[in-house]
């Protein structure tokens, strides 16, 4: 059993370095980095191409090995098997066995999580029915859509009733009505319980769907917490008026209703994660550019 | 133990086995040999008594071995990789199945693949050869045939097992390559030169054989140890007519025993060096 008080990852010191050819040079991915993600929550990994999320998220599923530091899920080292008997994993873009069915793909994946046979039928068409894929699940998977891939791709990630999921940019390429629908489903699963690590572009998804989020920038943690309180403007308040100037609550409600105007509501202004995003990520370039700069011409 | 799961390799190697029977080549190739195996029956015209049993055989056994050693290597490298560049191994290796089952699986699963080839190939082999002794009974008669048939039918499946046997040497070795080489076109040719290394050590063992004791012989000794002897498995003019001894028992256990160590030698390089590959 889990305990819930655990974190469902645990990320400690982690610097990930790949050599770069034969001279012995290396590119650090992932610099440092330390992360936790709560139990039962919808958890956000942010960045640009090249960020190292994609890095962090295999050394979490255990398909790299840390250079330094470690991880763990659950308390197991996520470099064991074991540790991943409680994961399922959504990859970005994901490509199934083309000559399989859907509920064949969903049966293969679901013993090869150790789904016994006496259950294996019922776990299958639960999942099948979960992602909506009723209808398609008797059909080749190599004749269906990109929305279609991602959900069946969910179906096999947590047809073995895994506890923390994985999803790496599961609505990449989707329709927006096929991106809500994945997003209601993530919704469901964590309503069951799950925790959910999810990889994403979509900022406005994520924004409308996670609890916390990570932005990563050239391999390190820039910012970290909950969404309301990232984006929040914590230096000012904002007054929602109609037809009057901002000032203090209760001179602008008396100047407001001695004028005729009304005081609808008073709340902290907020930044679209979209707009925070891009601050973020400009801020630390423009430091690196300069950096870079500098070290060539140090005049 | 999640370390060598035989239910997982399982279900690895039959849907290794039902990809691998769905490609164009594996057909293509299949339907060649069988048509040069059943070629071998028209060179009846240039009457060569009763050597034509011996040249259907040689030529069939010749084909299986130059067919199958096409396949075992193609197979292998383009099942491997695909899963790899289609990052369907990502998805799997992220479930709890640990690298070494994969490897495995992958092995078996052509393993099947060349045990449904060689099996095809041998009873179509066996099938006219005993249609051709038959003829050749009929046509000369109690004075060549005084003894009943001369073909033991068996030899051939004897043949066809040890030639299977290699087979999965040769999946092995090109699994081990494959699993730190970064494309499929250098695991085919790597692997093809192994086989011709393979195919040709006996030369090497003959020669330290002669050496005087010293590094050069030691080395020798070092590579024949390295690269299995294939010319272990050609055992093909030993077996089949009635007139020769069968090959005994003992000889066939120790060629088994001989590729099975090969194969898990191989299998444990492939997986220790597939363990820090990124997936």
């Amino acid at each position: 059993m889990v305990a819930m008080a655990e974190s469902a990852i645990s990320i400690r010191n982690l610097t990930k370095d790949f050599p770069v050819g034969i001279s012995g040079k290396k590119l650090r991915a992932v610099e440092g980095l330390n992360l936790d993600v709560g139990d039962n929550e919808i958890f956000g990994l942010l960045g640009p191409n090249g960020s190292g999320k994609s890095t962090t998220i295999k050394i979490v599923l255990g398909l790299l090995e840390p250079s330094v530091g470690a991880c763990t899920i659950y308390g197991k080292s996520s470099r064991t098997v074991a540790a991943r008997r409680s994961v399922g994993f959504l990859p970005e873009a994901p490509y199934f066995y083309r000559y399989l069915s859907g509920r064949e793909l969903v049966c293969y994946y679901a013993r090869l999580c150790g789904v016994g046979k006496a259950g294996l039928a019922h776990d299958v068409d639960s999942v099948i029915d979960l992602v909506g894929m009723n209808e398609a699940a008797h059909r080749r998977v190599g004749t269906y859509s990109k929305g279609m891939l991602q959900r069946i791709g969910l179906a096999q990630a947590i047809v073995h009733d895994p506890q923390l999921i994985i999803l790496d940019e599961p609505t990449a390429g989707v329709d927006p009505l096929g991106a809500a629908a994945i997003a209601d489903i993530i919704r469901e699963l964590k309503s069951r319980g799950k925790t959910i690590l999810l990889s994403s572009h979509l900022l406005a998804q994520i924004e409308g769907l996670c609890d916390r989020v990570a932005i990563l920038h050239r391999g390190k943690l820039v910012s970290e917490g909950r969404i309301d309180e990232l984006v929040a403007e914590k230096q000012a308040d904002s007054f929602v008026v109609e037809g009057l100037e901002p000032g203090g609550h209760a001179a602008v409600q008396k100047a407001i209703e001695a004028e005729g105007g009304r005081l609808v509501r008073v709340e902290k202004p907020r930044l679209s994660l979209d707009a925070f995003f891009l601050n973020e990520v400009q801020k630390r370039e423009s430091a690196h550019e300069a950096a870079v700069v500098e070290k060539e011409d140090p005049k | 133990m999640s370390f060598l799961s035989p239910s997982r390799i399982r279900l690895i190697a039959a849907n290794t086995f039902l990809e691998a029977v769905r490609q164009k080549f594996f057909n293509s190739l299949l339907f060649i040999t069988l048509a040069l195996v059943a070629s071998s029956t028209f060179f009846q015209q240039f009457d060569f008594g009763t050597s034509e049993l011996k040249f259907i055989a040689d030529f069939g056994f010749g084909a299986l071995f130059f067919f199958g050693s096409i396949l075992a290597i193609t197979v292998t490298t383009q099942l491997f990789f695909n899963e790899i560049e289609n990052r369907t191994a990502l998805t799997m290796l992220a479930k709890p199945v640990h690298k070494f089952d994969f490897l495995a699986g992958k092995l078996l699963g052509v393993q099947l693949l060349m045990l449904a080839f060689v099996c095809l190939l041998s009873f179509v082999l066996a099938g006219i050869l005993y249609w051709r002794e038959t003829v050749l009974m009929s046509q000369f008669g109690p004075e060549t045939f005084s003894e009943g048939r001369i073909l033991r039918y068996g030899d051939i499946l004897i043949f066809g097992f040890l030639q299977w046997l290699k087979f999965g040497l040769l999946g092995a070795i090109t699994l081990f390559v494959a699993s730190f080489s970064n494309t499929n076109i250098y695991t085919i040719i790597v692997s093809f030169c192994i086989l011709v290394v393979c195919q040709l050590q006996y030369i090497a063992r003959d020669a330290y054989g002669d050496m005087e004791q010293g590094v050069g012989r030691l080395l020798v000794q070092g590579l024949g140890l390295i690269f299995p002897n294939f010319q272990l498995f050609n055992v093909g003019d030993q077996l089949l007519f009635t007139s020769q001894e069968a090959l005994p028992a003992a000889t066939i256990l120790r060629i088994t025993l001989y590729a099975c160590v090969y194969i898990a030698g191989f299998l444990l390089l492939a997986h220790l060096s597939f363990r820090r590959r990124e997936i």
